[in-house]
């Protein structure tokens, strides 16, 4: 009946971390993982992202460890792994929109910069013997033919 | 140099150098993998323990890598087997994991962590398994890549 009164007066974070806590954090982190892989999908830069996100494995794993010997600290652990989960699952989308937006404008530069290549080209070529005369003639109209001996 | 010869030249450069210009939007196309290693204690290919006692912890170090084209979230599965233990590049060892470690990898990033196991069942040719499964994000579930290393030991009961 002591031990009863006693497990009930314990605080919650002092009791050892169940299953289903760490079944929800490692739930946030493949929920958080997936937002990120779309993100990169769209071409955003998630290297940052899925730094935290090991990071935050890395905590259940690390509460895991210690749960039997520091529950409370366990419990820590897990809490903050559930926070970084959701935090990169909420900052996933904005990445992925940044990597959409230099995708197009990477896109409309190529292509921009392949039209302008076609363009430059073909001028040359068809007024390429043109322009080659009047530099040539620009650079050298002015010299005059001396007389030798 | 004459006009064909110049037209030729003009017609090489054109198609180098718009080739170079789309080239940042053109899809990657290489092989796409994941790696799984099984190293000694001291992180390297050797070295490996040959027997052991029950219950008796010994460190190996396994090292994953991701080149799968994007990050991955892998689970690397450690499993008690024994000569007579199934495994295949298409099925998964059918027994239940001793222990396990998640990580998530960027593309074309690499790690190498320690671990230490222990063996719980005595007898000569036991194995130690080693399978990558990785999160497939369409069903949000892991799956066997097909990548499996082993580890052959001789447990003593003591």
């Amino acid at each position: 009946m002591a031990l009863l009164l006693l497990l009930l007066w314990c605080p919650a974070a002092a009791r050892a971390a169940s299953e289903a806590s760490f079944a929800s954090a490692y739930s946030s982190v493949q929920s958080a993982f997936v937002g990120v892989h779309n993100a990169e999908a769209r071409g955003g830069n998630v290297t940052s992202l899925v730094a935290q996100l090991d990071g935050a494995l890395s905590l259940i794993q690390t509460a895991s460890n210690e749960n039997s010997s520091n529950p409370s600290q366990a419990g820590r652990d897990l809490q903050n792994a559930t926070t970084i989960a959701l935090s990169v699952e909420a900052a996933a989308p904005s990445v992925g929109q940044q990597g959409a937006t230099a995708r197009q404008a990477q896109f409309a530069l190529s292509i921009g910069l392949a039209a302008v290549i076609v363009a430059v080209a073909s001028a040359l070529y068809v007024f390429g013997d043109r322009i080659y005369h009047r530099l040539w003639l620009r650079a050298y109209g002015g010299y005059l033919v001396k007389k030798v001996g | 140099m004459d006009r064909e010869t110049a037209g030729l030249a003009l017609a090489v450069v054109t198609i180098l150098a718009v080739l170079a210009a789309v080239y940042p939007i053109l899809p990657a196309n290489s092989e796409q993998f994941s790696e799984l290693g099984v190293l000694g204690p001291g992180q390297k290919i050797g070295g490996y323990p040959t027997s052991v006692a029950v219950g008796q912890g010994f460190n190996l170090y396994v090292y994953v890598g991701n080149h799968e084209g994007d990050s991955a979230y892998y689970q690397v599965l450690v499993k008690e087997g024994n000569q007579a233990t199934a495994i295949s590049n298409s099925t998964a060892a059918s027994l239940p994991p001793v222990m396990s470690d998640s990580l998530i990898l960027a593309n074309n990033a690499s790690t190498t962590f320690p671990m230490t196991v222990s063996m719980n069942t005595a007898g000569l040719n036991q194995r130690l398994i080693f399978e990558l499964w990785m999160l497939n994000t369409t069903t949000s579930s892991f799956a066997y890549t097909g990548i499996w290393n082993q580890l052959w030991l001789n447990v003593s009961s003591s």
